[in-house]
């Protein structure tokens, strides 16, 4: 695949779309195209992460190896400045605030806002700022929460990003039948979901999770591989779990997670 | 008091621990009036909110506010989380 071909694949990995097996196999990739597919994945944040984020070589964001560029956060919105053209909403996930700036152009941006007032609960899907240091979301988008569920979901989504993006790459990139140039796993045609399969390029938002790293989990610690395998349940999770699970998450969060609570 | 910056998320076994600290947590009420709310922790402990709690008041409510002590919060912050919460899985 040349590398100024528009990779439709590619460009909507972050967003749900499952890539082609040709773009999964696809070994060296240029670094361009790899770029420009991490940028659009899709991260699932808190506040304190968003803060922590170092900077990366010329003007790039990244968190734990991965090029941060368009992010995920659910909070309380807790003050909201209205202005003409755009609208500021100070949001407060528990871990820290942020400043989400929505720029209403439109009918439905307005309509979109209107429906928000302070003290409410959303999700804000948007693009990582940094203006003179400090950190700011553009808005794409910002929904109401109606099932406070999501929030809950929202921080296990961190929780399971997190841990794939420290412990699962590496363990995977020091096996040593990996042969991609990139530095992560050759994909397995039988899998569709290419973003897991290359840790090169990092997590990105899918719902439809294959299992392709039994083998590689022996690796991992035991306590991570309990949480991944909880996380793998369907994209809805059911109310009736055990509760034989909220112990290891109770142990991950509140002693191995000082990095994202 | 200025709500908005981090408060610890804690249960009933862990507000002991944020005594005079900023505090969230999910209660499910289970008696409440005009100044107060009894409810369960996540982890089945009973504490109280004082404050002023929504009315209508749903099953389930956040509360934000300063740990008084060990089962005791004093609440700024109200927020109905409906009749259907999923208190297992917050309580990580």
């Amino acid at each position: 695949m040349q590398s100024n071909e528009f990779d439709g694949n590619a460009a909507f990995s972050g967003g749900g779309f499952m890539p082609s097996q040709a773009t999964q196999t696809a070994p060296d990739r240029p670094s361009s195209s790899s770029k420009n597919s991490d940028a659009r994945c899709l991260l699932p944040l808190t506040v304190k992460q968003l803060m922590d984020l170092s900077r990366g070589g010329e003007s790039d964001i990244s968190i734990e190896g991965v090029d941060v560029n368009n992010i995920v956060l659910v909070g309380r919105v807790s003050k909201i400045d209205n202005a003409v053209s755009e609208c500021t909403f100070r949001v407060d996930d528990g871990t820290g605030w942020v400043e989400c700036t929505k720029w209403v152009h439109e009918h439905i941006d307005s309509v979109e806002v209107d429906a928000i007032s302070v003290g409410m609960y959303v999700r804000v899907y948007g693009q990582l700022k940094s203006i003179h240091g400090r950190r700011t979301v553009h808005t794409f988008s910002i929904r109401l929460v109606t099932d406070y569920n999501e929030i809950t979901n929202h921080f296990i989504e961190c929780i399971y990003v997190h841990l794939y993006n420290t412990k699962m790459r590496g363990c995977i990139n020091t096996q040593p039948r990996m042969t991609n140039s990139v530095g992560g796993m050759t994909a397995q045609p039988q899998v569709a979901n290419s973003n897991f399969g290359n840790p090169g390029k990092g997590y990105s938002y899918e719902t439809n999770q294959v299992n392709q790293y039994n083998n590689d989990e022996e690796q991992i610690h035991a306590l991570s591989s309990t949480v991944l395998q909880f996380l793998r349940r369907p994209a809805s999770i059911s109310l009736h779990l055990r509760a034989s699970f909220t112990q290891p998450l109770k142990i991950t969060t509140n002693s191995l997670m000082p990095e994202i609570f | 008091m200025d709500v908005s910056s981090p408060a610890a998320f804690v249960n009933g076994g862990l507000i002991r621990m944020h005594v005079g600290r900023k505090v969230r947590t999910v209660l499910q009420a289970t008696r409440s009036d005009i100044a107060s709310v009894i409810g369960k922790s996540t982890d089945g402990y009973q504490l109280v909110a004082k404050g002023s709690p929504p009315v209508p008041l749903t099953s389930y409510v956040e509360v934000i506010g300063v740990a008084e002590n060990e089962n005791t919060i004093r609440a700024e912050l109200w927020t109905n989380f409906g009749d259907t919460f999923g208190m297992l899985f917050y309580s990580i």
